[in-house]
């Protein structure tokens, strides 16, 4: 399995699939992974995405209109997956596409697409007995989000169902950059620690929900094994194929991603 | 939680109905949007076999999606804000638009209490369209003196559909669940007052 995270520099790119058209993402997940990504989160369009700030709101919305479906997310997959076999592809979905594609027939499609893991935001732990078993059928990682907020109990069942990496979310609310991290997300790391090992050994800890600059990523990798950076891209790519084409989105999210893995020491102002 | 809150309405409606009566009603009517009045006014009576459930969906002004709100009807079971249930939604899961002229039942999903009590086919789910709901406004209002809500009306619609095939003595409790003071610019929109 190709979840693998550089010490220090693990970085996470969450992209919404078919924004501004899926020939974009498909170059923009090929230049975010040269550009240094371990994993490609690869979002599927949803017409109710009630985890998400106003700028993945506006891509998804953007995209469901475009017609774009959960078979082209998975066809997406595949190509990158023909053209980068050693980066790790997780298909970030709400559950509702996945269910109505029908969950077996999805786990079988993302395994046969070279899909390591899958991410559905609003799939509970206490209720994913069969998703779980369809994942672990067909050799997918489930991983599952937690919260600040999760009680110890909550956080023993998804430390120990996830596979690839555990997600915490840095803070409560919905996504979106933010001027500051809390310090939340570093005490739900070690809380989750207590499951998944020390920082380097057993299950990686991501850090998602507000990172949006190389400070913000140099800070997560102090404790944690990789971040996620998402509205910050899809942003970028929203600003970049409006001001100067689509065509220059790859490119202006290579040199953002570089930007996000500077050594700490560039960063000083 | 909701349902535990909104018994309190079938609570009320049998001591009354039993003081008034003698005896439980045919049926109980409520609309069902999210569904929570009606699960209120049902829930009492769900151990009364003989008491017949009637939730009644918006039907809003079509059958094609995106023009009503009859999750029984156009709905396929999926999962919307956290909650498994009957959704509206097309070939790929992605939610309906709803339409009705009522605020309250435009919604495309259902509490999941419902959809239990359907599929175990304790209760029964029908539609009424915006027509209908309208002209039960009217009718109430002018037979009555009572404004329902646009909501609420959906249930009286039924009644006034329902009950001409029955026996006299047939009891029907309609769950009246709003006033319809706040419906009047549609009212009046709808109806060219």
């Amino acid at each position: 399995m190709p979840i693998r995270f550089d010490p220090k520099h693990g970085l996470i790119v969450y992209l919404t699939v078919g924004d501004p058209s899926l020939d974009a993402t498909r170059a923009i997940a090929l230049a975010a992974i040269d550009a240094g990504a371990a994993v490609i989160e690869l979002g599927v369009p949803f017409s109710d995405p009630l985890a998400d700030g106003p700028v993945i709101q506006r891509a998804m919305e953007r995209a469901v209109a475009r017609g774009v479906r959960l078979a082209d997310v998975l066809q997406m997959a595949r190509e990158i997956r023909a053209e980068r076999p050693a980066a790790g592809l997780v298909i970030f979905s709400y559950l509702n596409p996945i269910l109505r594609y029908g969950l077996k027939r999805f786990a079988d499609d993302a395994a046969a697409a070279g899909v390591d893991g899958v991410l559905a935001t609003d799939m509970i732990v206490e209720e994913a007995g069969e998703y779980l078993a369809e994942l672990a059928r067909a050799g997918l990682a489930p991983i599952f989000l937690a919260a600040p907020t999760s009680p110890d109990d909550r956080l023993e069942a998804i430390a120990t169902h996830s596979k690839g990496f555990v997600y915490a979310i840095s803070r409560t609310g919905i996504t979106g950059t933010q001027q500051t991290l809390t310090s939340n997300a570093a005490a739900l790391v070690a809380r989750i620690r207590r499951w998944t090992g020390p920082q380097g050994q057993g299950l990686p800890v991501a850090v998602g929900f507000g990172i949006s600059n190389a400070e913000h990523v140099a800070q997560v990798a102090e404790f944690a094994d990789a971040a996620v950076v998402g509205s910050a891209i899809v942003e970028l790519i929203e600003r970049a194929t409006s001001q100067n084409g689509a065509e220059t989105a790859p490119a202006a999210v290579a040199r953002f991603i570089k930007g996000l893995r500077l050594p700490q020491a560039a960063l000083a102002r | 939680m909701v349902r535990d809150f909104q018994r309190i309405i079938s609570i009320e409606m049998k001591q009354q109905i039993l003081e008034k009566e003698g005896r439980l009603p045919s049926a109980v009517i409520a609309c069902v949007g999210g569904g929570s009045n009606a699960i209120g006014a049902f829930y009492e009576f769900i151990q009364d076999r003989q008491v017949r459930l009637i939730g009644v969906e918006a039907g809003g002004r079509g059958t094609e999606l995106g023009e009503h709100a009859a999750r029984f009807k156009g709905g396929a079971p999926g999962v919307l804000q956290g909650t498994f249930s009957y959704v509206l939604q097309d070939a790929d899961g992605q939610i309906a638009l709803t339409h009705s002229v009522s605020a309250g039942l435009d919604y495309a999903s259902i509490g999941p209490e419902h959809a239990a009590l359907h599929d175990s086919g304790r209760a029964e789910y029908v539609s009424q369209d915006d027509a209908a709901a309208l002209g039960a406004v009217v009718k109430l209002a002018r037979t009555e003196g009572i404004l329902p809500a646009l909501e609420s009306a959906h249930a009286v619609a039924e009644a006034l559909r329902l009950a001409p095939t029955l026996p006299a003595r047939e009891i029907l409790v309609v769950n009246l669940s709003g006033r319809g003071d706040k419906d009047m610019g549609i009212l009046a929109r709808e109806l060219k007052l």
